[in-house]
């Protein structure tokens, strides 16, 4: 090749070369990480749609495309898939085990962002499998942990820092989770509520990119219709609310009862001898298929279509009844066994049959009350998610955002909190913080730090000293008048702002040189001391007194009123009031 | 066991950004290509069952229908001739609970295509099914005025007449007239839908309406059998009972197997020839009409008294030479008044000739239309003259209105 050949040659590459260089600058770690978030989305709804098909095309293998009742596949069909579920979780993919969600927690708390993507396939494969062949449990809770697994990998493989490691398992959640769910906002909420437990705006704006763009994936292939097609949703007069207030309590009981046979039996089938595994979810199939082929074939799978009949008003009262009790049944037992799938859809089932079966029977015993069966049935979903999840501001918005209508959201907000308030104080522990537990993990129970009281400085302030010095006054005046005063420092006050301190013996020291004709202000240093006000989390005075020995508290809205001041000793004496024993 | 991706992504973020776009496109063509295969295979799954449910509903097995529609949505959700099925298996499966669920299957269609008529005729049937007039009309008239992939006149005026017979059915006849009035504008020029429009007319008590669309027929088909019997009797109806006779008498020709005509035909007949009120006849001929109206309306009377066992002598006959009390007759009885009307009538029989007594005519008359009337509504319709009379009581009432 010629001299004027290979110029040319290096000069065609050095436009692009030069062109990445100069990209490299506008990259910084921030903006490199919101844009991964974006292809966190991507991929996580691209595995989403995979698993969704997945899903359909077992169920269609095993089960036929037609609803069957008294066919031998019923029970045949989950049971054998049964087998095959617990050979492959006990040999292949044992990390698959239990909820994605506390999976994923523990990736953020414990493991540093770590999800094994060994967990991804056999997430894909093991739930497919298992809902595809009618056990009771939905596929949301699996699309959330292939999202939070597919983010790990790509953090792990591009070596992000690990702070934002940590993060990445709960941004691909919310992506899975809201391709799963086609419903961005709620699952933008229930992962900030549920699994990160903290707003900022960096957490929040890749959390909201990733499952936005995992929800236009998602549409893009399989179209943007609801889970449910809503029917007209009606609420005229504030008097029904009592009627939702109603729903909201047996809401809240049925989730109480749901998540306490759950939290009985899966310790005691965990603690069965190690073959008994094998043939757990084959047992729970069975049953669950006896049940089908009994004439409730509406229980197996996530049963969206029978939620969307419900909402039609297609059962009576009395079946949409049994079909609660019968889920909640199914539900238990496919969970308990071991058989990896979600909870997600199989509670908004319950809430969906119990809500039309208590919105039925009073509208029998009421005719006046104008909401209309599908009302109560997407009311009733928010109760099951409020009182069973314990996600009390995911499941309103996840209500609305499935109905589209917020005519209801009044209804929805009475009935989940009453359902909420009953399942608080029915059962201690969330149903996710429960199956942590019984995992043998201390995951951070976001239930509770939510309604943890929080200690303030206002909670260690002493009360404004009896003696406060100025700066304008001169030392021998000031050191005229401490000595009256027991104290061993004392607040000065700057001029025209701030304060300082200074010791009773510094002040004696400054009188003794000679320097009583000087002004207080002009001996000491000119920086004030930081001040804190009232309302500050007590962790912010950590910060200060151990430097200081008086930290001025004063108003926030006059910085130079002084409420109070805190120390070293008061602060901590605060805190060992306050302190409970680590693991209780 | 545990795995990790190779490490061969360099650490520059550009060509990260670049490796992800490829990945993502990757990823991309591959889901749309399974996507598009998973799509192509339920379509044709769906196509099957949708065949299937069009069989079950042609065969009213509307449950078994919705369940094989149920699934053939599945397979292919947003198909709007699967949803549209659905929808019309759900309201005609007659269980008041699926209609809100096929209206929420076609309100979807019809957010989606509003101006789709079969959509439109579809919700107008769910709206019909819950009587609601005001909404049925509404999507009738979309129907009327929206898209029809094909044969859109027929279907319009298809869906016009079915608005008709709803409207109709529920009473409102004064919304069906004029919804006649709109078909009869529109019609295409075959037979049978004018045949049709006429029974529609016919139910509506348009008789002259009726007769329009029979004379419609009979333009183009003279010796059509139905429309001179249909034309016979819209006129017998409305009283023109001259054209009714010309039209019975052609539809008893046409039509020798014709059961009603004849029967119309003698009443319209019996009619012509007792009618005292009509133009072209002599003073003496009327007068005869009115004493043979007036001996028959007595015959009538004595025989539904005989008939509900009144004593007509009682009101004249107060007691018998014997002593006997008479059976005792309720003063109140509607035949006894009309016994005494008719007896205080028929001296002025013989004032009829007299050219001074214009009113007399129909004073008399008024008295044997009374009888008529009176008798046809406690001993039942009457046959024969007594029939003719009433009609022709009827008439003239119509026309006094």
């Amino acid at each position: 090749m010629s001299n004027a050949a290979s110029t040319a040659v290096t000069a065609r590459f050095r436009g692009p070369r030069r062109l990445f260089s100069s990209l490299e600058g506008v990259f910084n770690e921030e903006v490199f990480f919101l844009i991964l978030c974006v292809f966190i989305g991507i991929f996580s709804g691209l595995a989403v749609v995979c698993f969704r098909l997945a899903i359909d095309w077992i169920h269609l293998a095993l089960l036929g495309p037609l609803p069957q009742t008294h066919s031998w596949r019923l029970f045949a069909v989950p049971a054998l898939a049964g087998l095959v579920v617990a050979a492959l979780v006990i040999h292949v993919f044992p990390t698959i085990r239990g909820s994605g969600v506390n999976q994923t927690k523990a990736a953020l708390y414990i493991f540093n962002g770590f999800i094994p993507f060994r967990t991804v396939i056999g997430k894909f494969i093991c739930s497919g499998i298992a809902i595809g062949s009618g056990q009771s449990l939905g596929p949301e809770d699996p699309s959330l942990q292939i999202g939070a697994g597919i983010a790990s990998a790509l953090g792990r493989q591009l070596e992000i820092s690990r702070d934002k490691l940590r993060l990445m398992a709960p941004v691909g959640a919310a992506a899975g989770l809201a391709a799963a769910f086609n419903a961005p906002i709620s699952a933008v909420l229930f992962v900030i509520e549920e699994v990160i437990g903290r707003w900022s705006a960096g957490i929040l704006g890749s959390v909201v990119l990733s499952a936005v763009s995992s929800v236009v994936i998602v549409r893009w292939f399989l179209g943007s219709e609801p889970l449910f097609r809503i029917p007209v949703t009606t609420f005229k007069r504030p008097s029904e609310l009592l009627a939702y207030a109603v729903l909201g309590i047996v809401g809240g009981l049925a989730s109480v009862a749901f998540a306490q046979s759950i939290g009985f039996l899966r310790p005691r089938l965990k603690a069965l001898p190690r073959w008994t595994q094998y043939f757990q979810p084959a047992v729970a199939g069975l049953l669950i298929g006896l049940i089908a082929f009994l004439g409730a074939p509406q229980i197996m799978g996530a049963g969206y279509d029978s939620m969307d009949q419900a909402m039609h008003g297609q059962y009576a009262w009395k079946i949409l009844a049994i079909l609660a009790v019968l889920k909640i049944v199914g539900t238990t037992l496919s969970f308990v066994s071991g058989a990896p799938g979600g909870m997600f859809a199989p509670t908004l089932f319950i809430g969906a049959m119990l809500g039309g079966a208590v919105g039925d029977i009073e509208r029998f015993y009421f005719p006046q009350l104008t909401g209309s069966t599908g009302t109560y049935v997407l009311v009733g979903m928010g109760v099951l998610f409020a009182g069973f999840l314990r996600v009390p501001m995911t499941s309103v918005f996840m209500v609305l955002e499935v109905s589209g209508n917020y005519e209801i959201i009044v209804p929805v907000i009475v009935a989940n909190t009453f359902s909420y308030l009953i399942s608080r104080s029915l059962l201690d522990v969330p149903i996710f913080d429960m199956l942590t537990r019984q995992d043998g993990l201390v995951l951070p129970s976001l239930e509770e730090n939510r309604e943890e009281a929080i200690l303030r400085v206002e909670d260690a302030m002493l009360p404004v000293p009896t003696t406060i010095l100025s700066a304008q006054d001169y030392v021998d005046a000031n050191a005229r008048r401490v000595q009256d005063s027991t104290d061993a420092t004392f607040l000065v006050r700057m001029h025209p702002s701030g304060w300082n301190t200074i010791s009773r013996d510094e002040l004696q020291r400054l009188f003794h040189e000679g320097k009583g004709e000087h002004t207080l202000g002009s001996l000491l240093p000119p920086q004030s001391l930081p001040s804190l006000y009232p309302d500050l989390p007590l962790d912010s005075a950590l910060r200060y007194v151990n430097d200081y020995p008086l930290v001025p508290v004063v108003n926030r809205a006059n910085f130079r009123k002084l409420e109070g001041v805190v120390t070293r000793e008061s602060v901590f004496k605060r805190y060992e009031s306050d302190r409970t024993p680590v693991g209780e | 066991m545990s795995w990790r991706f190779p490490k061969l992504i360099p650490r520059s973020a550009p060509v990260i950004l670049l490796l992800l776009t490829l990945a993502a496109v990757a990823g991309f063509a591959a889901v749309s290509h399974l996507v598009a295969r998973y799509n192509a295979n339920q379509q044709s799954r769906g196509r099957k069952l949708y065949q299937q449910g069009l069989a079950d509903a042609a065969a009213s097995r509307y449950d078994d229908a919705i369940n094989v529609f149920r699934a053939a949505l599945t397979c292919d959700p947003t198909n709007s001739q699967y949803q549209l099925s659905l929808a019309r298996a759900l309201r005609d499966s007659n269980d008041p609970r699926r209609l809100d669920e096929a209206e929420s299957y076609l309100i979807a269609l019809w957010q989606r295509a509003p101006q789709d008529a079969a959509v439109n005729l579809a919700l107008a049937r769910v709206a019909a099914h819950r009587g609601s007039i005001e909404d049925a009309t509404r999507y009738y008239h979309n129907a009327m005025y929206g898209v029809w992939n094909s044969d859109p006149d027929a279907n319009r005026s298809k869906a016009r007449i079915e608005l008709i017979q709803f409207l109709l059915k529920r009473g409102a006849p004064d919304k069906a007239e004029s919804e006649l009035m709109a078909l009869a504008t529109a019609l295409p020029p075959a037979p049978d839908a004018h045949l049709q429009a006429a029974q529609l007319f016919a139910q509506a008590r348009d008789y002259a309406g009726e007769l329009a669309q029979y004379e419609e027929v009979l333009r183009s088909d003279p010796a059509n059998s139905a429309a001179l019997a249909g034309a016979g009797q819209a006129a017998y109806r409305e009283g023109n009972y001259t054209t009714a006779s010309r039209y019975l008498q052609e539809a008893v020709n046409a039509n020798p197997q014709d059961e009603d005509s004849p029967q119309l035909l003698t009443n319209t007949e019996l009619i012509l020839r007792n009618d005292p009120f009509v133009g072209h006849i002599s003073d003496v001929e009327r007068n005869r009409r009115i004493a043979a109206a007036f001996a028959q309306a007595e015959k009538r009377l004595d025989e539904c008294a005989q008939q509900k066992n009144v004593d007509l002598k009682a009101t004249t006959t107060p007691a018998t030479a014997s002593g006997s009390a008479p059976a005792p007759v309720p003063t109140t009885s509607p035949l006894l008044l009309l016994q005494s009307l008719w007896t205080e009538a028929k001296p002025d029989l013989a004032r009829l000739r007299s050219p001074a007594e214009t009113d007399l005519p129909d004073a008399i008359m008024d008295v044997v239309f009374q009888i008529e009337q009176q008798t046809a509504a406690t001993c039942g319709q009457p046959q024969g003259l007594d029939l003719a009379l009433l009609l022709i009581s009827q008439k003239r009432e119509a026309a006094n209105q």
